[in-house]
């Protein structure tokens, strides 16, 4: 007892105004109100690898950009953000394609787990559940909370184009507290204990007690301190978009091909695109760039944070980025330091990044391990990653009985493993034992069940584009009321 | 491959019974066969008399009527633990089974208190935690479907008689076919190939075959050790006790809906509230006491006359090194041991007994599956261990040898991590996988005297006024909630879980 409690403000500085500048502002002037002073430094449009933000969030997205300003009817009225299913790949190397759909946990059948009954009869996963279906039919309508109804197990997240989402926030951020400034920084002046300041190109000097790297794959803070960089291995990308007559289905589309994959996204009036295979792809073509995937070693050094493409790069084939720059910032919210020793602070946000990357890649790598060359450089890189022993036991379980192995706090919940390893053709060898309570009638008689519900319910929802168009009519009419 | 179609389970305590009970209910209708060996002239240790929120979801998955398993086992219902004397002498704080208060905008509430508590705020967190508010009282009530209202905010588990819930649990699981031998193990018969135990020889001259055999032998582990030689991780250096000595006393005063743990300058001591009477223990360390002292300053204080002699206990705190080993899965005191002082013995017989059913072989025993089985039960059981430890090391005590001794021990990484996090800002260092979840962490650290320094900035946002009126409304309503609630003996008898038996009563010189 009678320790003195201290909480004493800080001064920030953001470097970077790409979304993940603007996100973390929006976020750090929200969450702390006036109680510190918020700098936010821009030189320039947003960083051109904000591409591999990849245009599709999680369903947890929804309550974190609540939160920053950014509301449903926000998204839908003021950008060209669409709703997601999941991710369709349609096709992928040894695969006959599947739908990796956002859903709720799985029924239970009998009090045994669904993936042990379709193990033991051999049922096929993808008509079970009403998110994938939906997605493939190219509808939607919004998951009610009547657990009756087979569409409450469904969850969503966006499609979205990361400039719209930068310029939203943007718009945020300039409503608030945090204080933006355009300038290039010229040098930064470190010590010690981190970065002292960051001398900018029209002779202000700016001191701050903590910095948040934000400048994407520049990482302008966190060079200047020595933070390492480990490449996993290089890829070439070329975004390109495409016009389209009506918005496309819920859901983004994989496509593999022998030069690597493409992603595109179905935004309210055109299709995003992104091509990602080897570096040499990306050469010769206007706004194609290489990208080198991997992360820092510590995301925080001294006083300074680095979050978004700063801390790590990974492909956009799930929606790992957008988790992953969630999670960045929200862990800096949770860690906001109290005082100018930021040791404790430093140590728990680099051991939850780490962990939170790691296990964010192992998802990402369950994609890409154990697939024959499928010929091109790209897939022959990704034929040569290691397969690091917690995913091998993940894959090692589940092809045996369908065990699902979990560790503390992933990005990727149950249904998202079971999803992937079953499309990429994981299927138990053995089934579960209680799964013998069930004669083969009943098993097939609770899938029938489930499987003409969901397909019931499919029908019975509208067209995406449909549904997006009456959506913003109320939204219009309700706001205009 | 043929399915595994017969099981032993050796020992009849309460985890042989659980496991027996737990696995005829889930492979009931199936070509499996469960034998349960047990001696009556073996006696059970009987201690995990108190249970952790969890033991609900395993009595219901069996399809047990509560109030019928409550006047059976002369249970009562349990809030939470309080811990006396355990940071200063004098001091007490109960560890409730629920969060403190309500969460404001999804920050911790104890955040907020902490911001209060500077300005001046004078009430004890405590006092917006109903299970806390309820259990202080003596009341009790079943929580409400909204488990986010005031009044509802709160789990509950149980305390009751381990040997009537064996013998509960017993006549279940031989509705459900299983068969009882009684008997003593005098051989082991194994496979000349792999290894494999294939039968148990008994005195009686009985012979037990099975393809898996579940050792809930003690801590004797007279299969998972005695026959496999399977190891043992001795955690002595963190949890040094290794004695017990138990007594039953006569009930006296008000049923506590909570268990009782006293420091001692040795070790502590338990109060289990029941119905027909109380448990009582000294888990102590015999390097600062002897078996007579600890014994005597149990006798001394309990509330009432004893029951029955002291009964002495030898243990030594650590983990089987295989778990499952070969063919034999150890689950109980011959998994390990860790003292009840959060009342986890059970609670680490049911993660046992639930992660052999989620891994049950369908045929032959797969070294996949054991490994997996190895894996997470060595994770429970070392967050345990972490939490347990916790509560030695949090403390400003330094009368005795004990206490010193913890004071100048080096603590594992994680858990002095935990620590400094705490008592440098308020944050609680999170995982997912563990029966601890961050609102018992607050409890025993400002329980035992580790304040923080700081409190979350985002705090901050929130106006001083503001903060005040919404602190106290949640103090009122937990206060208004708590006097709408019955006494704990009101609401047995209203929920039809009230014993049936005269309350037990020492033999009168």
């Amino acid at each position: 007892m009678g320790q003195r409690m201290t909480s004493e403000p800080v001064g920030i500085v953001v470097l970077g105004g790409g979304l993940a500048g603007n996100m973390v502002t929006q976020a750090l002037a929200t969450h702390l109100g006036t109680s510190v002073r918020i700098t936010q430094l821009v030189d320039g449009p947003g960083p051109v690898g904000d591409v591999l933000y990849g245009s599709a969030t999680a369903p947890d997205a929804y309550n974190f950009l609540r939160h920053l300003g950014l509301d449903e009817p926000t998204l839908i009225l003021k950008s060209r953000t669409s709703f997601s299913f999941g991710t369709h790949f349609r096709t992928w190397p040894d695969t006959g394609g599947w739908l990796q759909a956002h859903h709720a946990p799985l029924a239970l059948i009998d009090g045994i787990p669904m993936r042990h009954v379709i193990a033991r009869t051999g049922t096929l996963l993808e008509p079970l559940l009403i998110s994938a279906q939906a997605a493939l039919a190219g509808r939607f309508a919004h998951p009610p909370a009547d657990p009756a109804s087979p569409l409450s197990h469904a969850e969503y997240g966006y499609q979205f184009a990361v400039d719209d989402w930068t310029r939203l926030l943007e718009a945020e951020v300039a409503t608030g507290t945090a204080r933006r400034l355009t300038a290039s920084v010229e040098a930064v002046e470190t010590g010690e204990d981190g970065i002292i300041a960051l001398r900018l190109e029209t002779g202000e000097r700016l001191a701050a007690d903590l910095i948040i790297d934000a400048s994407g794959v520049s990482r302008t803070g966190l060079s200047s301190l020595g933070g390492q960089f480990r490449t996993e291995r290089t890829v070439g990308i070329y975004p390109t978009e495409a016009t389209c007559d009506r918005t496309g289905p819920p859901c983004r589309v994989i496509e593999a091909s022998e030069r690597g994959w493409s992603v595109r996204a179905h935004l309210q009036d055109h299709d995003r695109i992104l091509s990602i295979g080897a570096p040499e792809t990306a050469t010769g073509t206007d706004s194609g760039f290489v990208a080198a995937l991997g992360r820092v070693e510590r995301a925080w050094v001294g006083n300074c944070v680095a979050i978004g493409h700063a801390a790590c790069v990974t492909e956009p084939l799930t929606p790992a980025p957008m988790m992953l720059l969630q999670r960045d910032i929200e862990r800096l919210l949770e860690l906001i330091p109290v005082g100018p020793d930021m040791s404790v602070e430093r140590r728990e946000f680099n051991r939850r990044f780490a962990a939170d990357a790691d296990h964010a890649a192992l998802f990402q790598r369950a994609l890409l391990v154990g697939r024959r060359d499928a010929g091109g450089a790209y897939w022959q890189a990704a034929a040569t990653l290691d397969r690091p022993e917690k995913l091998d036991r993940k894959i090692r379980q589940f092809c045996h009985r369908g065990t699902l192995v979990a560790y503390d706090l992933e990005p990727f919940n149950d249904e998202d493993w079971t999803i992937l390893h079953l499309g990429m053709g994981r299927w138990p060898k053995q089934h579960d034992r209680q799964v013998d309570r069930l004669t083969a009638a009943t098993a097939d008689r609770e899938l029938t069940v489930i499987r003409d519900s969901v397909a019931r319910m499919t029908q019975q929802m509208p067209p995406h584009d449909i549904y997006l168009t009456k959506l913003k009519q109320y939204l219009d009419r309700k706001r205009n009321a | 491959m043929g399915h595994l179609s017969k099981i032993c389970i050796l020992g009849g305590g309460t985890a042989g019974w659980m496991t027996a009970a737990a696995l005829s209910n889930k492979f009931k209708n199936l070509d499996l066969e469960i034998t349960l060996v047990e001696s009556d002239q073996i006696g059970t240790v009987g201690v995990g008399e108190a249970t952790l929120p969890h033991i609900r979801y395993f009595n219901q998955a069996l399809g047990i009527d509560e109030a019928d398993f409550m006047r059976s086992t002369e249970a009562t219902f349990k809030l939470g633990i309080e811990f006396c004397d355990w940071g200063q002498r004098g001091d007490r704080y109960i560890h409730p089974f629920g969060d403190y208060g309500q969460p404001i905008d999804d920050l911790d509430f104890h955040q907020f208190w902490l911001k209060q508590r500077q300005a001046g705020n004078p009430h004890r967190l405590s006092e917006y935690s109903y299970p806390i508010v309820a259990a202080e009282q003596g009341r009790f009530r079943i929580p409400g479907s909204d488990t986010t209202a005031i009044g509802s905010n709160f789990g509950y588990a149980y305390q009751f008689d381990s040997s009537l819930y064996a013998g509960y649990l017993r006549r279940y699981a031989e509705r459900l076919g299983v068969t009882r031998i009684e008997g003593r193990v005098v051989d082991v018969a194994r496979h000349t190939e792999t290894g494999d135990i294939t039968a148990i020889a008994l005195d009686n001259g009985q012979s037990v075959a099975a393809e898996l055999f579940v050792d809930c032998s003690g801590f004797r582990g007279v299969l998972i050790e005695q026959a496999l030689g399977s190891g043992y991780d001795d955690w002595s250096e963190w949890l040094p006790c290794n004695r017990a000595v138990a007594v039953p006393c006569e009930s006296r005063g008000t049923l506590l809906p909570y268990t009782r743990a006293t420091a001692r300058t040795a070790g502590w001591q338990w109060r289990i509230p029941l119905q027909h009477r109380t448990g009582n223990g000294h888990v102590y360390w015999d390097a600062f006491i002897s078996d007579d002292e600890a014994a005597d300053q149990l006798m001394s204080t309990l509330d009432g006359p004893a029951l029955a002699d002291p009964k002495q206990l030898f243990f030594k705190t650590g983990r089987r090194r295989k778990f499952w080993n070969r063919n034999v899965v150890s689950i109980g005191l011959s998994a390990g041991f860790l003292e009840p002082l959060e009342s986890t013995s059970i609670h680490l017989i049911q993660e046992g007994i639930t992660t052999l059913i989620e891994l049950f072989p369908t045929g032959r025993v797969d070294s996949r599956d054991v490994d997996e089985y190895n894996e997470r039960m060595g994770l429970n059981f070392e967050r345990v261990r972490d939490f347990l430890l916790l509560h030695y090391v949090a403390t400003q005590r330094d009368d005795s040898e004990m206490w010193r001794y913890f004071r100048n021990m080096t603590l594992p990484d994680s858990l002095q991590e935990k620590i400094t996090a705490w008592t440098s800002r308020g944050y609680v260092l999170r995982y997912e996988f563990g029966v601890f979840l961050p609102p018992s962490w607050v409890a025993v650290m400002l329980g035992q005297n580790l304040v923080p320094a700081a409190y979350d900035p985002r705090i901050d946002r929130f106006e001083t006024p503001d903060l005040d009126t919404r602190l106290e409304r949640i103090r009122q309503e937990t206060a208004s909630a708590v006097a709408e609630t019955p006494m704990q003996a009101d609401f047995l008898q209203r929920h039809g879980a009230a014993s049936q038996s005269d309350p037990l009563m020492a033999a009168r010189a």
